[in-house]
């Protein structure tokens, strides 16, 4: 409904660094997505229309506090690779609300390959999933790539949110089945959900050293202060192309 | 000399491809790995021996989930009942999970193999599958996995009704 953003004021909509997002400039800043969906919320989240002449166009609010990408984004990452066009398998979909952002920025080109273990969050999914035609439901359990593997392509960037004490493991088994080399990965890690005994930045550590053994080569890592608590998000190239001989 | 066949299941149907004669099998690798970004060079190691798709929506979804389970479905045998070369050659059937493997092997006698060049080769199909079969385009291809993606999930959580993980307040 109205309301939010300052009802009914001026607003400007601003690309941002990173392809695909857009800054909506109001009162406070927010970070938006263009809306794949004119018209329709996914979670309740605020939208707003900016009219340019003929043309009309909706964003919708995307909250740091709720998504790990956008708090990524907000935290200033460097390479988020989400974008317009690309292929994304997302392990720990959940609900669907960050992946309903996801596919606003790869939008009608891009697909976003959406796993989810979870009954009760995949009905959800799955309703989220028949609007918007670039997303592709999987419920099924991201340890067992091979389960689905008739259902996923080969992907550019695969993004992780599962909280498991494996979940490294979980992405290297899928980033050996479906990702392009050269591909990238972006994980969010929860350290208390690793090992909560141990101080976050060794856990940090010790996944990053995880990664490196599969073929994996971390180029980031950012915490998500002040959105979340003794969390990281790691970025980094999937078997990168070996360095030119000079 | 060992006559590799690699078996592709995609949500469109089932693909056998004939991988180039070779010694041995874990010679093929740096091959592979060299010729996995082009699709003319990637053509010369793997051809499409036979593809067969599914006939309906129904039976698609009858097949995943017979491969998800590691099942050997009916469309799959008759389509390596058909194509796989005679038994007196060395053939050798590439699949990608070591159940249906275990699957073919006992009722079809077919020697399988998992792991190793197998994997990259079916990194490879996976990657240029659309252009590897006539009749599919990269549209099409992801058009088919959105159909199966959704009965798939839709039928899973469906499926246990019963056991819905029930929210603990």
């Amino acid at each position: 409904g109205r309301g939010g953003f300052g009802a009914g004021r001026k607003v400007i909509v601003e690309p941002h660094r990173h392809e695909g997002i857009f800054i909506c400039r109001g009162k406070e800043d927010a970070l938006v997505t263009k809306n794949l969906v004119p018209g329709e919320s996914v979670y309740g989240e605020k939208r707003i229309s900016v009219e340019d002449g003929e043309v009309k166009t909706e964003y919708r609010a995307w909250n740091p506090f709720r998504s790990k990408i956008a708090a990524a984004i907000l935290g200033g990452v460097d390479q988020i690779h989400i974008k317009p066009g690309v292929k994304v398998l997302y392990l720990g979909a959940a609900s669907g609300t960050t992946v309903s952002h996801v596919s606003d920025v790869v939008g009608p080109e891009g697909l976003v390959y959406a796993v989810e273990f979870s009954h009760r969050s995949g009905r959800d999914l799955i309703n989220v999933a028949k609007k918007r035609t670039n997303i592709i439901p999987v419920i099924e359990d991201a340890r067992h790539p091979h389960k689905y593997r008739m259902l996923v392509g080969m992907v550019d960037v695969v993004f992780a949110d599962v909280a498991q004490p494996d979940q490294t493991r979980i992405v290297a088994l899928n980033a050996h089945n479906f990702l392009k080399n050269g591909g990238h990965f972006v994980i969010s890690i929860k350290a208390n959900c690793i090992d909560s005994t141990a101080a976050p930045e060794a856990v940090f550590a010790a996944e990053v050293k995880k990664m490196q053994q599969e073929n994996m080569k971390p180029q980031e890592q950012l915490t998500l202060e002040p959105y979340e608590r003794d969390h990281a998000v790691v970025v980094g190239i999937y078997r990168p192309p070996p360095k030119q001989k000079k | 000399m060992v006559l590799l066949h690699v078996l592709f299941e995609h949500a469109a149907g089932y693909a056998l491809f004939a991988v180039k004669e070779v010694e041995e099998v874990g010679l093929l690798i740096p091959q592979v790995e060299e010729t996995l970004l082009n699709v003319g060079k990637f053509n010369n190691i793997v051809k499409l021996a036979a593809f067969s798709p599914f006939k309906s929506a129904q039976s698609a979804l009858e097949n995943v989930n017979a491969i998800s389970e590691g099942v050997l479905h009916e469309d799959l045998k008759l389509l390596l009942e058909t194509h796989m070369p005679a038994k007196k050659k060395k053939a050798l059937l590439g699949v990608a999970d070591a159940k249906i493997g275990a699957a073919i092997q006992e009722e079809l006698k077919i020697p399988c193999q998992t792991g190793g060049a197998v994997v990259e080769i079916l990194r490879g199909i996976r990657l240029h599958f659309h252009s590897l079969v006539k009749g599919l385009t990269a549209q099409s291809a992801s058009k088919a996995q959105l159909g199966l993606g959704h009965s798939y999930s839709r039928a899973k959580v469906k499926f246990n009704v019963n056991r819905v993980d029930n929210m603990i307040i």
